[in-house]
C-alpha cells in the first residue's frame, strides 16, 4: 500500500492535450475517485500511474519515490480495465491467477487457490471459474477483471469504471462490497467513474476532472455543497442543479436578485446572511448565477404568496420520486415531486426558490463566490477531514 | 419434416457437389493410377490393368529422388522458418506501432506478390551469379521470402490487430516482461493465423518452379524441377513421372491434414475482421 502522488503531469496524444498539469496526492489507504465527463482524461491518469502511458512532463511518485522510469511490471499495481482485457485463451481461474504466477509476484499454488476462491466468492462467481472469457456475459467479464485485481496485494488498485456494465442490483451490492473490502484490505484505491452516485458513495475524496485538468478535489460533501464552479455543481447531483441568472441590486440595505422568467422580471430578496452579503458586495458584481438544487425549488399548482408563475415542460418519474421540469426563460428548472401527480404539460405552475440554500456563482467566470450557511459546511468538511 | 421440394433441392445439391468432387479429384486419382501402371499400359488401359510397383522401385530406390525431396524440404521449410522469425515481429510492428509511411511499407511488402516470378528471375539470376548465391540453399531460401513473407505478414498482422492492446497492458501490470507477454499471451492468440499462413506459405514454396529452375542447378535440386528429369529427350516415363508427382504431393497433404482444424478458421478469422 502506498501514497500516490502526481505532480504536474502532462500527456498529449498528437495534438490533443489529454492531461494538462495534473497534480494529485492520494493518501495511503485512501479511496480516491476520479470523476468527470467522458474524454476528460480519467483513464489516462490511471495509465500514467500504472506505467502504461509515459507522461511527457511531471512526476509520478509512489510513497515519495519517483517511479517515472519504473516499468509497469515493477510498479506493483493492480488495474481493472474498462474493456476487461481478459486473456481470451485462459480460463477465468487462470486469468485471475496470472499475476500471481508471474516471475515477479510468484505465489505458491495453494495460496493462489485460496485467494481466488475468496475473490470469486466476494464477486459472486464461484461457478464461473472453469469458463473461458468468451463464454461470459459483459457483467461477468467485469467481475472477473475485478477478481483478477483483488487477488493481489498491490501498492494501489486502479479501477476504470469497474461497475459500469453490471446490472443495477449487482452494481449496488458490489458498491457496498467494494467500499467494505477496500476498508478491510487497507489498500489505496484510485477509482474512475462517471456515475455521480458511485463517486459520492465510494470516494473518501473525489477529484473532478475536466479537459485534462483538475477542477476540484474534496470530499463528496464538500464538492456537493461547495462546488468551485458551475461545471462541478452541474456534474454533482441528479437531477442536475438549477442555475438561474440574476441581476443584483441594493435596496434599503438588502440585496435584490432580479430574475427573468418568460419575459417577466421577478425581484427576489436575498435572505440576509452577513457572509453572503459581504462576499457579493466585495466582488462588486451585478450579474450572478444562482445555483439551487432541485429539492430547494418548491412548487404549487395554485397561486401562492411569494411564488412566481411558470409553465410545466415535463414530468417524469425517476423511480421513487419524479422530476418536474418547468420553463424559465432560456433555462429549465428541475424540481423534485412525488410520484403519481397528474401534471399537464404546459399547465401553470407556481415556483418558490429557497434562496437560503442557494449557491452564488459569478455569471461571467462561472466561479463559486459564496453560498448560504457556508461556515457550517466548512466545519462539516473539517470534521470529515479529522476522521 | 422436410417437404418434397426441400429434399429434391438437397439431392440436387449433393449431386452437384459430387460432380465437382470428381472433377477436382479425378486428375489426382488418374495420377495415382498411372503410377501403378507399366509404361506399355499407360495409354492402353484405364481402370483394369496389372498393377506394378516397378515405377516406385525405379524412382524411390534407383534414382536420387530422396535427395530431391530433402532439398525441397530444406528449402521450403527453411523459407517458412525464416518467414516466421522475420514476419511475426514485422507483423507485430505493423499492427501496433505508428511510424512514418507505415501503410506504404506494408503495401510494398504485399506488392512482392504482384510481379510474376519470371519478371524478376533474370536479373536475380545475374545478381546471384555475381554474389555467389547461385545454386545454394541460402539463395533459394532468400528468394522464397518473396513468396512466403508477404502472406505471413499480412495474415498475422490482422491477428495482432484483433488483439486489444489492453490485454498487453493487463499483462504488463500483472508483472510480465515484454518477451513473456509476447510468447505467453500473444503467440497463443495468433497461433491459428500463424499456423495456417505458414502452411500455405510452405505449399507455395514447395510448388515454386520458376525460381529453383533458374536459380539452382546441381547442388540444390528441389523436387518440382527434378520431376522434369523423368521426361527424357526421346521418351517420357509417364509411370515414373506419376510416382514422382504423387510422392512430391504427399508432404503438403500430410501437413494440411495435421493442422486442418486451424486451417479454414485460421485464414478467415483474422482476415475478415482485420
Amino acid at each position: 500500500m502506498a501514497r500516490i502522488q502526481l505532480e504536474n503531469v502532462k500527456k498529449a496524444f498528437g495534438k490533443v492535450q489529454a492531461l494538462d498539469g495534473i497534480t494529485i496526492d492520494v493518501k495511503d489507504k485512501e479511496f480516491f475517485v476520479l470523476f468527470g465527463p467522458a474524454g476528460a482524461g480519467k483513464t489516462t491518469i490511471l495509465n500514467c500511474i500504472a506505467g502504461i502511458a509515459m507522461p511527457e512532463e511531471g512526476a509520478v511518485k509512489f510513497d515519495g519515490e519517483n517511479v517515472n522510469l519504473t516499468d509497469s511490471a515493477h510498479r506493483n499495481v493492480a488495474m481493472v480495465f474498462e474493456n476487461y482485457a481478459l486473456y481470451p485463451q485462459m480460463t477465468v481461474y487462470d486469468n485471475m491467477a496470472s499475476a500471481l504466477r508471474s516471475k515477479l509476484y510468484k505465489t505458491d499454488e495453494a495460496e493462489i487457490e485460496k485467494r481466488i476462491q475468496w475473490a470469486a466468492k466476494t464477486m459472486k462467481m464461484e461457478n464461473l471459474l472453469e469458463r473461458l472469457p468468451s463464454q461470459l456475459s459483459n457483467g461477468q467479464k467485469q467481475r472477473v477483471a475485478m477478481g483478477r485485481a483483488l487477488v493481489r496485494t498491490p501498492n494501489v488498485f486502479l479501477m476504470d469504471e469497474p461497475l459500469a456494465h453490471l446490472d443495477a442490483k449487482l452494481r449496488n451490492s458490489m458498491r457496498t462490497e467494494l467500499k467494505e473490502m477496500q476498508a478491510n484490505l487497507g489498500s489505496t484505491c484510485i477509482y474512475v467513474t462517471h456515475d455521480f452516485m458511485e463517486a459520492m458513495a465510494l470516494g473518501d475524496r473525489i477529484a473532478i476532472i475536466n479537459k485534462g485538468r483538475i477542477v476540484q478535489i474534496g470530499t463528496g460533501d464538500e464538492i456537493y455543497y461547495m462546488p468551485c464552479n458551475e461545471f462541478t455543481a452541474q456534474l454533482m447531483g441528479e437531477p442536475q442543479i438549477n442555475i438561474v441568472n440574476a441581476v443584483i441590486s441594493e435596496m434599503d440595505g438588502s440585496l435584490i436578485a432580479t430574475i427573468n422568467v418568460n419575459g417577466n422580471n421577478i425581484a427576489l430578496k436575498l435572505p440576509e446572511d452577513e457572509r453572503v452579503y459581504q462576499k457579493i458586495k466585495e466582488s462588486n458584481l451585478t450579474n450572478v448565477d444562482i445555483g439551487l438544487r432541485p429539492q430547494n425549488v418548491k412548487y404549487s399548482f395554485e397561486p401562492k404568496e411569494g411564488y412566481f408563475k411558470s409553465s410545466v415542460y415535463s414530468y417524469e418519474s425517476i423511480g421513487n420520486k419524479s422530476v418536474i421540469v418547468a420553463e424559465c426563460a432560456d433555462d429549465q428548472l428541475r424540481m423534485i415531486a412525488p410520484n403519481g401527480l397528474s401534471v399537464g404539460i404546459d399547465s401553470d405552475i407556481y415556483l418558490y426558490f429557497e434562496l437560503d440554500r442557494a449557491i452564488i456563482f459569478d455569471a461571467n467566470t462561472k466561479e463559486y463566490i459564496v453560498r448560504y450557511d457556508e461556515q457550517s459546511f466548512i466545519d462539516l468538511a473539517a470534521s470529515m477531514e479529522e476522521k | 419434416m422436410k417437404t418434397g421440394k426441400q429434399r429434391a433441392l438437397n439431392v440436387l445439391q449433393n449431386i452437384l457437389l459430387i460432380v465437382y468432387a470428381i472433377f477436382a479429384l479425378f486428375p489426382l486419382i488418374w495420377m495415382v493410377l498411372i503410377s501403378f501402371k507399366s509404361d506399355t499400359e499407360v495409354f492402353t488401359t484405364t481402370f483394369v490393368f496389372n498393377p506394378t510397383l516397378a515405377n516406385y522401385q525405379e524412382v524411390l530406390l534407383r534414382s536420387d529422388y530422396g535427395r530431391y525431396i530433402l532439398d525441397s524440404v530444406i528449402v521450403s521449410g527453411g523459407a517458412v522458418l525464416v518467414s516466421i522469425i522475420v514476419g511475426v515481429p514485422a507483423a507485430y510492428a505493423l499492427a501496433r506501432y505508428n511510424f512514418p509511411r507505415k501503410e506504404d511499407l506494408a503495401f510494398q511488402i504485399l506488392s512482392y506478390k504482384f510481379a510474376p516470378e519470371i519478371l524478376v528471375v533474370l536479373p536475380l539470376f545475374m545478381i546471384y551469379q555475381k554474389i555467389g548465391l547461385y545454386d545454394s540453399y541460402v539463395g533459394l531460401i532468400w528468394v522464397y521470402q518473396l513468396i512466403s513473407l508477404p502472406l505471413l505478414i499480412w495474415v498475422v498482422r490482422g491477428y495482432f490487430e484483433d488483439i486489444s492492446v489492453e490485454i498487453e497492458y493487463a499483462a504488463q501490470v500483472d508483472g510480465y516482461s515484454w518477451y513473456q507477454i509476447f510468447f505467453k499471451m500473444l503467440v497463443p492468440l495468433i497461433k491459428p493465423g500463424l499456423v495456417s499462413s505458414a502452411l500455405l506459405a510452405f505449399i507455395f514454396a514447395w510448388n515454386s518452379f520458376t525460381f529453383p529452375l533458374i536459380l539452382s542447378s546441381n547442388n540444390v535440386y528441389p523436387v518440382t524441377v527434378a520431376i522434369m528429369k523423368y521426361l527424357g529427350t526421346d521418351s517420357a516415363h509417364y509411370g515414373q513421372l506419376a510416382v514422382a508427382s504423387t510422392v512430391s504431393a504427399l508432404p503438403a497433404v500430410i501437413f494440411a491434414l495435421c493442422i486442418q482444424k486451424h486451417l479454414v478458421r485460421g485464414l478467415s478469422f483474422g482476415a475478415v475482421k482485420g
